[in-house]
C-alpha cells in the first residue's frame, strides 16, 4: 500500500527522517508510535504528500505520490492532520462535503455520487444528526468525528490521521478508534494513525511501527514486538508488560519510580521483558514482582487469553465493547 | 434545460442530499451550488442599485422627475437627455462598475489574508498606484497618461508584494505584513514627491489620491467593465475557489486541492482588478473594506460572497457619490471622502464587535 524508499524530510534547518525505508501492509489498522519529536507525525504528513521530501520516494501502490496528480492522490488516500482549522460558521454537512473536492470542478459543483458519499460518511461516522449544526459549535469528540466523516467522504482506500485522539477524553478517544476499527475491519479501509497512547496502539494495531530520532526501531504486530525492552529503547522508560484484561494485548504499565527518579530502570526493563514474552507465549499471568510490588496475579478473571485470535485479537468484536 | 433540485421535506438525510441552504443548479453538463440565501440578497442588492441609480439619476440641478428620467431612458426623446445621457448616466454607471470591482478586489484579497481588514489600501496597492498618479501628475504628463501610469503603479505594488509574501507560500499573516511594508514605502514616497512639487499640482494629486468621479465618465467605466469582463473566467472559478480558503493549508492538500496555487491565483486576480479599479478613480477603497464583510453577513456565509459583494459594492459607491454631490451642494465631496467617512465609525464597530465576541 504504502512504502517509503530512503525518505529523508524536515523542516528548516532541521532534519527529522534521515534516509527512512518502511512499508506499510494494505488492509490494517497501522499505528505509529513514539516519544515527542521522534518524527511520527513528519512521517505521516510526508507520506500523505503534505510534507514534500528532501529525498527519497513514498510509494502509493507501488507508484512515487509525487508523479501522481494531487486529485488522484485524493481519491486514493485520505488524510486528517493534527487539529485542522474549524472554519467559522460552516455546516457539518458542508464539511463533509467539501471531502468531495477531488472529484468536482467549479463547472460540476455536485453529482448525485457526492451526495451518496457524503450520507454514508456521516452515517459511518454518527454525524448524521448533526448534519445542520455549525462545526464551531460541536465538542471536540463531536468535531473529530465530523474531520473523520470528511475524509471518509473522500472515498479513499487508505486513511492517514495525525494524532486522531489528542484533547479528547478516554470516552471519546476510545469511540474515535473504535470507528477507525470499524473502518478497518467492515470496509476494508487502510488505516494509518499516529497515536501517542501506547496501550491503545497496542489494543487496536495490527500493525505497530515504533520510532525513535527519526528511525523505526522496530514494526510488526503489537503482539510480537511490544515488549518491555522495546519500550525502555523508544521511550527511556522503564515498565512492566502484562497482557491486558479485556483484550490479552500488551499491556504497558509504568515501573514504579517512587515519584521521581528513573533509579531502578534498568531492572524493571529487564523483569518487564520476562513479563512480556510469558503474556505473548500465551500464558495469561506475568510476574514481574519488584520493589515491593507483586504483580504475580496480573491475571485478570475474563481476560481473553492473548492466543485467542492469532495476529487480530479485534476482528470479530468491538474491542471497548468486550466487557 | 434548466432544472433547480430543492431538498425534499425537513430531512436533508435522504440519499443524495446536498449542502444545508444550498440549491443545485444544473444547465447540461454544469452543476452549480448556490445558497439560496445569496440569490434572494443579490436579488434585494440588484433592486436597491437601480433604484439608488434611478434617484441618483434625478437628483441634481435641474431636477428631473424620476418618470422623466426613464423616459429618456427609453430613447423617447425628452429635453432632458443631455443631463441623463452625457451628464449623469456616465458617472453613475462609472460608480456603479467601479464599485462592483472594489467589491470583487476587496472579497478575493481579505479572503486570501484571512482578515476582514485587508483592503487594496491595506496591502500597498493603492499607494502603489497613488505613488505613480502623483509622479505623473506633479511631472506635468498629459492626463490621458495618468491613468496608464497609475495601472503600472499598483502592478508594480503587487509584485512587490507577491515577491515579499512569496517565501511562505503567501499565507494569510505574511501576505498581510508584506503589504503593510509595501504600502508605508509607497506612501513615504509619494509625500515626498508631493512636498517637493508645485503646491497646485500637489492639491491635483491630493484629490486623486482620495478618489472622485468628478468629471469621469465612460472611458473609466469602460476600462473597468472591460477589465472584470475579460476576467470572468477566472472569477467564475474563483467564486467557486474561495471555498477552500477557510481550511488549513494541509486539509486544502489532503482533498487534492493546491492551497498555494490557489492563494496567488485569488490574490492575483484581486491585486488586478484593484489596481485597475484604482488607476481609474483613485482610492475609493474603503468600499473594498466594507462590501466584502457586510456582503458576508446578509447571506450568512463563513466567507465573503463574490457576486453579493460586488453587487454591494456598486450600491455603496452609487449612494457615497450621490451623497458626495448632494450633501453640500453646489460645493461637491470626493466620493472617496464620503466613503472614508463611513469608513471610520465601520471599522470601531469591527473592533468594539471583535472584542465582545472574545472576551
Amino acid at each position: 500500500m504504502l512504502s517509503t524508499r530512503d525518505l529523508v524530510a524536515g523542516y528548516d534547518e532541521r532534519t527529522v527522517l534521515d534516509g527512512l525505508d518502511l512499508d506499510l501492509p494494505a488492509d490494517a489498522f497501522t499505528v505509529i508510535v513514539g516519544p515527542n519529536a521522534c518524527g511520527k507525525s513528519t512521517l505521516l504528513r510526508t507520506m500523505a504528500r503534505l510534507l514534500t521530501p528532501r529525498r527519497g520516494t513514498v510509494l502509493l501502490d507501488g507508484t512515487a505520490i509525487r508523479d501522481l496528480p494531487t486529485r488522484e492522490v485524493a481519491r486514493r488516500l485520505g488524510v486528517l492532520p493534527q487539529s485542522p482549522l474549524v472554519p467559522e460558521g460552516v455546516t457539518v454537512a458542508d464539511l463533509v462535503g467539501r471531502g468531495r473536492q477531488p472529484y468536482q470542478r467549479w463547472w460540476r459543483q455536485w453529482s448525485s455520487e457526492d451526495g451518496v458519499a457524503v450520507e454514508q460518511a456521516m452515517t459511518l461516522a454518527d454525524v448524521a444528526d448533526l448534519a445542520d449544526r455549525p462545526v464551531d459549535s460541536l465538542s471536540g469528540g463531536q468535531r473529530q468525528r465530523v474531520w473523520i466523516a470528511m475524509t471518509l467522504a473522500q472515498d479513499t482506500d487508505a486513511l492517514l490521521l495525525d494524532e486522531p485522539t489528542t484533547f479528547l477524553d478516554l470516552a471519546h478517544q476510545v469511540e474515535v478508534l473504535d470507528l477507525l476499527h470499524r473502518l478497518r475491519v467492515e470496509r476494508g479501509r487502510t488505516v494509518v494513525a499516529v497515536l501517542h497512547d501506547l496501550n491503545q496502539a497496542a489494543r487496536y494495531a495490527d500493525h505497530l511501527v515504533a520510532m525513535r530520532a527519526g528511525a523505526v526501531v522496530a514494526a510488526g504486530p503489537p503482539r510480537e514486538i511490544l515488549t518491555a525492552d522495546l519500550v525502555h529503547d523508544v521511550f527511556g522508560l522503564a515498565c512492566v508488560v502484562v497482557p491486558c484484561p479485556v483484550t490479552g494485548a500488551p499491556l504497558v504499565v509504568p515501573a514504579y519510580t517512587g515519584g521521581h527518579s528513573t533509579g531502578a530502570a534498568a531492572s524493571a526493563g529487564g523483569s518487564g521483558a520476562a513479563a512480556a514474552s510469558a503474556g505473548a507465549s500465551g500464558i495469561p499471568a506475568a510476574t514481574a514482582g519488584q520493589g515491593g510490588t507483586d504483580l504475580s496475579d496480573a491475571s485478570v478473571p475474563g481476560a481473553r487469553p492473548a492466543s485467542g485470535d492469532g495476529a487480530n485479537p479485534l476482528a470479530d468484536s468491538y474491542p471497548s465493547k468486550g466487557l | 434545460m434548466t432544472t433547480i433540485h430543492r431538498p425534499s421535506g425537513p430531512t436533508t438525510s435522504a440519499p443524495g442530499a446536498h449542502v444545508p441552504g444550498r440549491s443545485l443548479l444544473r444547465i447540461g453538463p454544469v452543476s452549480l451550488l448556490i445558497r439560496r440565501r445569496a440569490v434572494l440578497v443579490a436579488a434585494a442588492l440588484s433592486v436597491l442599485l437601480l433604484l439608488a441609480m434611478l434617484l441618483s439619476l434625478s437628483l441634481g440641478t435641474p431636477y428631473v422627475a424620476p418618470a422623466d428620467v426613464l423616459r429618456a431612458l427609453s430613447g423617447a426623446g425628452t429635453p432632458y437627455d443631455l443631463v441623463v445621457f452625457d451628464l449623469r448616466l456616465p458617472r453613475i454607471l462609472l460608480a456603479a462598475v467601479a464599485g462592483a470591482a472594489f467589491g470583487v478586489a476587496g472579497t478575493l484579497i481579505q479572503s486570501v489574508a484571512r482578515n476582514p481588514l485587508a483592503s487594496p489600501d491595506v496591502i500597498g496597492i493603492t499607494q502603489g498606484a497613488g505613488l505613480a498618479a502623483t509622479v505623473a501628475l506633479t511631472s506635468g504628463m498629459a492626463a490621458v497618461l495618468v491613468a496608464p501610469t497609475a495601472l503600472v503603479g499598483g502592478l508594480v505594488a503587487a509584485a512587490l508584494l507577491f515577491a515579499l509574501g512569496a517565501r511562505h507560500g503567501l499565507a494569510a499573516q505574511r501576505f498581510v505584513l508584506a503589504g503593510v511594508a509595501v504600502a508605508f514605502g509607497f506612501r513615504a514616497l509619494t509625500e515626498v514627491v508631493m512636498l517637493t512639487a508645485d503646491p497646485i499640482d500637489g492639491l491635483r494629486a491630493q484629490i486623486w489620491l482620495i478618489g472622485t468621479l468628478a468629471g469621469k465618465g465612460w472611458t473609466e467605466a469602460a476600462w473597468i467593465a472591460g477589465t472584470l469582463l475579460v476576467l470572468l473566467p477566472v472569477l467564475a472559478w474563483a467564486g467557486w475557489a474561495l471555498n477552500s480558503t477557510a481550511l488549513d493549508d494541509d486539509t486544502t492538500r489532503g482533498v487534492g486541492l493546491r492551497p498555494v496555487a490557489r492563494r496567488v491565483g485569488l490574490a492575483g486576480t484581486g491585486v488586478l482588478v484593484a489596481a485597475m479599479v484604482t488607476a481609474q478613480v483613485g482610492a475609493v477603497d474603503f468600499v473594498a473594506l466594507v462590501a466584502p464583510q457586510v456582503a458576508r453577513r446578509l447571506v450568512r456565509a463563513e466567507r465573503p460572497p463574490l457576486v453579493c459583494a460586488a453587487l454591494l459594492g456598486a450600491l455603496l459607491l452609487v449612494l457615497a457619490d450621490l451623497a458626495g454631490r448632494r450633501l453640500f451642494a453646489p460645493t461637491q465631496l470626493p466620493a472617496g471622502v464620503l466613503t472614508a467617512a463611513i469608513g471610520g465609525p465601520y471599522l470601531i464597530f469591527l473592533l468594539l464587535r471583535g472584542r465582545r465576541r472574545s472576551s
